[in-house]
């Protein structure tokens, strides 16, 4: 089997891994500038699908299935993002003849909607969030959105049908921002999804973003897991994720993944999937939506169950049966944490740091997985998610799994652009995280309240290390300009090059 | 050689002086002299062992006599050269600091700091402007939001870096703007 990875850094990485132990060939496509990337060098074949912009490269669903035809691919992993949850992608690798290693079209047509998604889960029995049952019609004035708005009531989300990693999606406290956070969501959404289309949903005081993995076969049987917690989130985008939840008891446990499984089953569910879920301070849980892809923070699911989620997204594609033992899927084996490392400044306000990476250095050890996505030379572009590495702690406590995170942290080198790393040494710090008293407002809050404060806290003593640093730097590099200015003067470089020669013998 | 090392809005004298064995300075710092061991690893990476104030006898003798091997403290820096000439980043367990050597602060970062005369917002990465929030003349507080610019599939909100009003707009929605790019001029 040649399977073709129809995506680029970490994941495709990731995916490439999976294949390599199932001793399966694998077909990198890349645009332009990812010619240099890591997943064009790991995998056994790659093709240039085109230029930088995603919609000529990534997103251009004819291009890809052209390279799968001229590498001799068999089967298509999506990967996250980019093609992942296109319907029609899914349905033309069908037609193509290749076995697309995700859900059927069908499924990701139907959960791809979130207001179908919300349709499907209440006839499943599941509760949701109150929200409008249909997409705002697109040419909705302002008074039609007003009333949808006061059915819904305030505070409430704006979000798009079409969403995903909290693109789109815009918080209205009460009905002055109403238009114009419609307006912005809608042209985020057009720009992310090509979608415009947006509904509204009643936004929960203080909840936490709990969400339950499943892998479903194509012989009926849907296995959920041990949950994650996904509630450290920036902008409605997941910064910090842990398995398992503080907040989430065994019996609720039982019952989120049995809610999870039955949404799943109702729409005949196949390959890996997520449903996502809102839990409120008095442990009721509200359906938000599914994920018809692999995700960002799977790998904290491995590590507490010990079951490779990308081997078995490809095991269920080519037919085999699920055969885990639900009751450990559901017990956890110790606690892993994951934090995403993104190249962004976090003391300009998470601003992008694209560029060229000229030092990496990913932190090993015991219990430290880690997901990168990128090699030392290689230049940041702008034109994706500025995603580079997902850094992955496991131990067998939450405490212990929180210090071997902050030491692998310390130790992870990223030189020449700006990363996040910082900025999770300063949480791991923060009471709040640590108790684990968080919901999915704590991150935003803490950071306004921080009002640009850097997170590159240092003591006296490692200021003065700085210093010194600094001030060794300069003379050792202008002794290096000197030699180089004296060698230039010296004998000729040919006869250095024949001493050199003679010295080898 | 002496050194003026301004980091985190603190300066630092630092003297560099070598001894009679290789990679071994005697380094003072802002009048405490101490023993340093310091070996680079790559393009960027520098060891450093630092032997204190102990291991340095009252300025007299060879340096390398009076410390064979005492007990040093170990750092392992990332020292990369930043933009401006003498700006470096230094990195040294997970978390970095912009460091100026010799340097005076550029013209716009004294006025960001000490609100004389113009800013700019400039572009920090290629993008698209999305949005301008704010008019000609009007007035603004640090930190307010300025222009929207989208790179990397997320909105970025660019703000002033101190209070003022706005001297000039020099882009509007849909330009693409490189790095390096003045949107606004804040006075």
């Amino acid at each position: 089997m040649r399977v073709l990875i129809a995506n680029r850094g970490e994941i495709a990485v990731r995916i490439i891994r999976a294949c390599r132990e199932m001793g399966l060939s694998t077909v990198a496509v890349y645009s332009d500038c990812d010619r240099d990337a890591r997943h064009v060098r790991d995998a056994d074949i790659a093709v240039r699908i085109g230029a930088n912009d995603a919609r000529s490269s990534y997103l251009d669903i004819d291009g890809i299935l052209r390279a799968a035809r001229a590498s001799n691919a068999d089967a298509v992993h999506p990967g996250y993002g980019f093609l992942a949850e296109n319907a029609a992608f899914a349905t033309a690798c069908d037609a193509a003849g290749l076995t697309f290693i995700g859900p059927s079209a069908d499924a990701i047509a139907l959960m791809g909607s979130k207001t179908a998604a919300r349709t499907a889960a209440k006839t499943a029995g599941v509760p949701v969030v109150p929200g409008t049952e249909a997409p705002l019609p697109a040419g909705a004035d302002a008074g039609e959105v007003a009333r949808a708005a006061e059915a819904v009531g305030f505070p409430l989300m704006v979000k798009a049908v079409a969403g995903g990693g909290g693109k789109g999606m815009r918080v209205v406290e009460s009905a002055s921002g109403l238009l114009t956070a419609v307006q912005t969501a809608r042209s985020e959404a057009g720009s992310a999804f090509g979608d415009t289309a947006v509904y509204l949903e009643r936004r929960l005081t203080r909840p936490r973003h709990i969400e339950i993995q499943l892998l479903g076969d194509h012989h009926g049987t849907i296995v959920p897991f041990v949950e994650r917690e996904c509630s450290i989130q920036r902008r409605h985008q997941k910064v910090v994720e842990e398995s398992p939840s503080l907040a989430v008891t065994q019996p609720l446990r039982e019952r989120m993944a049995a809610a999870a499984a039955a949404v799943a089953k109702s729409v005949g569910y196949t390959n890996a999937g997520t449903i996502e879920f809102l839990l409120d301070e008095d442990g009721s849980f509200y359906f938000l939506e599914m994920n018809t892809r692999l995700q960002v923070e799977h790998p904290v699911t491995e590590m507490v169950s010990d079951v490779d989620l990308v081997q078995w997204q490809i095991r269920i594609a080519r037919g085999e049966q699920l055969d885990l033992d639900p009751v450990r899927a559901l017990t956890p084996n110790g606690h892993a944490i994951e934090c995403r490392i993104y190249a962004e400044d976090p003391d300009q306000g998470f601003m992008p740091s694209p560029g060229l990476i000229r030092g990496l250095r990913a932190a090993t050890g015991p219990g430290v997985r880690d997901d990168g996505g990128v090699v030392a030379g290689y230049t940041v572009p702008v034109f994706y998610d500025s995603m580079i590495a997902k850094l992955i702690a496991w131990a067998p406590n939450r405490s212990e799994a929180v210090a071997r995170m902050a030491r692998a942290l310390a130790e992870y080198q990223v030189l020449g652009i700006r990363t996040t790393l910082p900025f999770f040494l300063w949480l791991l710090r923060q009471p709040e995280y640590l108790d684990g008293r968080y919901d999915t407002t704590y991150l935003d809050r803490v950071l306004a309240e921080r009002r640009g404060e850097s997170f590159s806290s240092f003591s006296t003593g490692e200021m003065e290390t700085i210093a010194i640093a600094a001030a060794l730097d300069t003379v050792l590099r202008g002794a290096a300009d000197d030699a180089d200015r004296r060698s230039a003067r010296s004998p000729s470089a040919w006869t250095q090059l024949a001493r050199v020669e003679a010295l080898r013998g | 050689m002496t050194f003026e090392v301004e980091a985190g809005g603190r300066t630092f004298t630092v003297a560099v002086e070598r001894t009679d064995r290789p990679g071994r300075f005697r380094v003072t710092l802002d009048g405490v002299p101490r023993l340093l061991d310091v070996s680079r690893s790559g393009d960027f990476g520098l060891s450093l062992l630092d032997m204190g104030t102990a291991a340095i006898a009252d300025g007299t003798g060879p340096i390398s006599a009076i410390a064979a091997a005492p007990v040093a403290t170990s750092a392992d820096l990332q020292v990369v050269p930043g933009v401006g000439h003498g700006d470096l980043l230094v990195g040294l367990r997970g978390r970095t600091i912009g460091v100026t050597v010799n340097g005076r602060r550029s013209a716009h970062a004294e006025a960001a700091l000490h609100g004389h005369g113009q800013v700019t917002i400039v572009a920090p990465m290629p993008g698209r402007v999305v949005r301008v929030l704010v008019a000609n003349g009007d007035q603004v507080d640090v930190r307010q939001p300025v222009v929207v610019v989208e790179a990397m599939k997320m909105e970025n909100e660019l703000r002033a870096p101190r209070a003022g009003h706005v001297k000039e707009i020099a882009v509007a929605p849909g330009t693409s703007v490189e790095a390096g790019r003045v949107l606004a001029v804040i006075e």
